[in-house]
């Protein structure tokens, strides 16, 4: 008996109180979500593919924009990994029967669907067009979107990500196995910790932030308003108050998640595990730091900006230390180049230039350079689909055999990455260099001399459309057809392993005990 | 059935605790943007604020506030006495009485004062926006804890000695609800007063 | 019957408070409020809340969540208390 074979009725899955059903649930809609989000970006691409405005008008365009920004920030990278893999593996990893809460747990699942039906309704209706970042006081006085809609299912949706955040923290605290002291944990564990620390502190700002934005909508008076006293940039301070952390949110998982795999196949142990540990904590404080970064054209005052792009520098340091970690992970190590490692190697490289080049844009006066232009666009999509899609794939890879009990076609699985790797780097280099060049975000047409470079971009897009769609399709082939797998197929370290593939309804026969530290690996194999 | 994952009941507890713990960091984080809104209004336009203070009901909104302070009491007995196992239907009844009646004083004074708000101009109208926006949420805060409340008197034979978390629980959520008023109350009604 | 104590006190915090925004005391009158409302919450965290009787844990969840509030409040500040400072060419004046 699995978990899967526990009951096959829809409604057994719907009503399913079990932390690894709920995972596959935030899986399935997560992934319907993507290909939505990832259409407007095809459907953008495609425009820009010449540089008249001739495929979409602009206010398609700055529909697709603002449709492809909400759904691809809150309805699949902020739940990918700790919704799903976080919801699968952290009770497993610390050797717990389920989360602290389950039912609350599958509550915030139903959340995520409502807040989902809401958006998704907002589309339907005609979308929106403020962008996902809802400026004022366009977003408050101007736009003709359905934007309370969209507010309202982002809000929803919030709460979604605060019950999942306050679970995985109990279910840290209060339910390791006997012997799984903090510094035995994986880092896996702790770095969905600190994502969930970010989770509950920062999305209630966000939630009541939209909640003033859609009360002056209605009210026609707010805070926010200048006429009456109030302030514009205060939207601002407290947006990214949520958003900037936000972006470790998804980042933070996906470090978690590269921690897993290189030691596994370089069959090392992870280098610098305390420092590992304690730069994960770093990065979720400090990030909550640096918000003003993305207000220093904003009218923000100098100073501030100087305090700011100061605070964002140090941001540097923890994220570097684990870069070099890994790196020195790998070292000496003996290493298989399997699907899940090319996809944590992949997130590895593409992590560091997005966080190099986010160094740039912490500078004051280069920021007044490229403030806006694709060389934003270009370093968050290195960070968030270069580093977290990567490694959220990397993960479904690596955990495959542990959640479907089946083994994905290895070839396949190394051919997805590659080309993903490729055609990632295709659509996204050129929008530095364009960027760089003074092509700014979210125009439906651009100046002619900057076609040959968006042609580059385009064409990577469609590659890269393909490498989504492949393990779509044989990682379902593998469900049905794939070689049953062993309980570890990859002789990995890690309380998850030590249970069949795939789990019994409460992940172990008897609770595990915990003698000594993660990533007990024999670099001779 | 549902807390299979759970070795005792105390650890029960104390996760639930601990969860509502969180939850309330979440509140406190919830109510932030308000608060810094309301403090970056207030010293950008401070004639505005004191002026519209002038016009909401001071007795009414102290009234309301030793109300809330008193159901806090009653809460906090309640938690005691389902430990006990006994007498806590009492305090349950007080404390959601007394809630309602805020509740209810609430209702009036914002009936009395839409008036007023609609015709507010500039920095005055702000402070009503922000006045209706924050008692609002926080009404809708007590609206819940008074739910809770009728709950745990429905359920009030399961708790005893061995089980009283709901209400320990509950009781948490109905004293954050009740702090958040105690910053509330000067912030609106206490505005230079001795000008009034 | 420390309950009871703990309401009466602050019943009398109340009074206080509701009194004190009689007296003109200029910017006072604003800190005299926080601080008696910082005082009652503390009664009845510390009291009501049980505070005083939990772990390490619930205290630190109780203070990161007031921490946080004050990153939000202080580094925003950063830009409030120094808008009209000084200007580059492109920030907006007040």
């Amino acid at each position: 008996m699995s978990y899967l074979t526990e009951g096959y009725t829809l409604r057994s899955w719907l009503t399913t109180h079990d932390h690894k059903r709920i995972a596959l649930l935030y899986a399935v809609a997560i992934t319907a979500f993507f290909f939505v989000g990832g259409a407007a970006a095809t459907m953008m691409r495609l425009e820009l593919a010449t540089p008249a405005g001739d495929l979409v008008s602009a206010d398609t365009y700055n529909k697709l924009f603002t449709i492809h920004g909400v759904i691809m920030v809150w309805f699949f990278l902020i739940p990918s990994i700790p919704s799903v893999l976080g919801n699968f593996l952290v009770p497993m990893m610390i050797g717990a029967k389920d989360m602290a809460f389950p039912r609350l747990n599958l509550a915030s699942w139903y959340i995520y669907v409502i807040g989902g039906a809401f958006t998704l309704a907002a589309l339907v209706a005609g979308g929106v067009d403020t962008g996902w970042t809802f400026y004022t006081p366009y977003s408050t006085m101007f736009a003709n979107g359905h934007v309370v809609l969209v507010i309202a299912g982002v809000f929803v949706v919030g709460f979604s990500s605060i019950l999942t955040g306050l679970n995985i923290i109990v279910t840290v605290h209060r339910l390791r196995a006997p012997g799984l002291t903090w510094f035995r944990l994986p880092l896996f564990i702790w770095a969905n910790y600190a994502t969930s620390l970010i989770l509950i502190l920062a999305t209630p700002v966000l939630a009541m932030t939209l909640t003033l934005i859609a009360l002056e909508r209605l009210a026609g008076i707010g805070i926010f308003n200048p006429a009456l006293g109030g302030d514009p940039l205060l939207f601002q301070h407290l947006f990214w108050f949520y958003s900037h952390p936000a972006v470790y949110i998804m980042v933070l998982p996906a470090m978690g998640v590269a921690s897993e795999i290189i030691p596994c196949f370089a069959r090392r142990p992870v280098f610098g595990y305390r420092f590992m540990a304690y730069a994960i904590l770093g990065i979720a404080s400090i990030g909550f730091l640096v918000w003003g970064h993305h207000m220093f054209v904003s009218g923000q005052s100098l100073y501030a900006g100087m305090v700011f792009s100061m605070l964002s520098f140090l941001v540097a340091i923890p994220s570097a230390i684990k870069v070099f970690n890994w790196t020195a992970t790998l070292y000496k190590g003996s290493i298989t180049f399997s699907a899940p490692m090319l996809y944590a190697l992949g997130f590895v490289g593409l992590f560091t230039i997005g966080g190099l080049t986010g160094l740039y844009l912490a500078s004051l006066a280069l920021d007044v350079h490229l403030t806006d232009t694709y060389f934003v666009i270009a370093h968050f999509h290195y960070i968030m689909v270069g580093g977290s899609v990567m490694a959220y794939l990397g993960g479904i890879h690596f955990w495959w055999p542990k959640i479907s009990g089946r083994m994905y076609p290895e070839m396949w699985g190394r051919a997805a990455a590659l080309l993903l790797f490729f055609g990632f780097n295709l659509t996204f280099f050129p929008q530095y260099l364009l960027g760089y060049l003074g092509m700014p975000r979210r125009y439906h047409e651009y100046a002619p001399e900057l076609q040959v470079l968006n042609l580059f971009s385009s064409a990577g897009a469609v590659v890269l459309a393909a490498g989504y769609l492949l393990p779509l399709g044989y990682l379902g082939w593998s469900l049905l057809y794939g070689k049953r797998a062993s309980a570890n197929p990859w002789e990995a370290t890690g309380l998850e392993w030590q249970t069949s593939s795939p789990p019994p309804q409460h992940n172990f026969h008897e609770t595990p005990r915990v003698e000594r530290g993660p990533y007990g690996y024999d670099p001779v194999r | 059935m549902a807390t299979i994952q759970f070795d005792s009941a105390e650890e029960r507890r104390s996760a639930s605790l601990l969860g509502m713990w969180l939850f309330l960091a979440t509140e406190v984080l919830f109510f932030g943007p308000l608060f810094f809104g309301y403090l970056r209004g207030r010293l950008a336009v401070h004639e505005a604020f004191v002026s519209g203070s002038h016009h909401i009901h001071f007795w009414l909104g102290t009234a309301n506030t030793a109300l809330l302070l008193t159901s806090s009491l009653t809460m906090a007995l309640a938690v005691e006495r389902a430990k006990l196992g006994r007498g806590v239907r009492l305090m349950l009844s007080l404390t959601a009485a007394l809630g309602t009646a805020f509740l209810c004083i609430k209702a009036y004074e914002y009936a009395s004062e839409l008036g007023e708000a609609a015709s507010a101009r500039g920095g005055e109208a702000m402070f009503y926006f922000l006045y209706f926006a924050m008692t609002g949420v926080h009404a809708l805060h007590l609206a819940i804890g008074i739910g809770l409340v009728a709950w745990l008197w429905l359920t009030a034979r399961r708790y005893g000695e061995r089980y009283s978390m709901p209400v320990e629980v509950t009781g948490l959520y109905w004293h954050f609800v009740d702090i958040v008023w105690v910053f509330l109350y000067p912030m609106f009604y206490l505005l230079e007063r001795y000008n009034a | 019957m420390r309950y009871v104590a703990v309401w009466a006190a602050l019943l009398v915090l109340l009074a206080a408070t509701a009194g004190s925004s009689y007296i003109p005391m200029g910017g006072w009158n604003a800190f005299a409020n926080m601080a008696i409302s910082s005082l009652k919450a503390l009664l009845v965290a510390l009291f009501f809340m049980q505070l005083r009787h939990e772990g390490a844990l619930v205290r630190l969840a109780a203070v990161v969540a007031l921490v946080w509030l004050a990153l939000l409040f202080g580094l925003s500040w950063t830009d409030y208390s120094t808008r009209g400072a000084s200007h580059a060419p492109w920030s907006a004046r007040p």
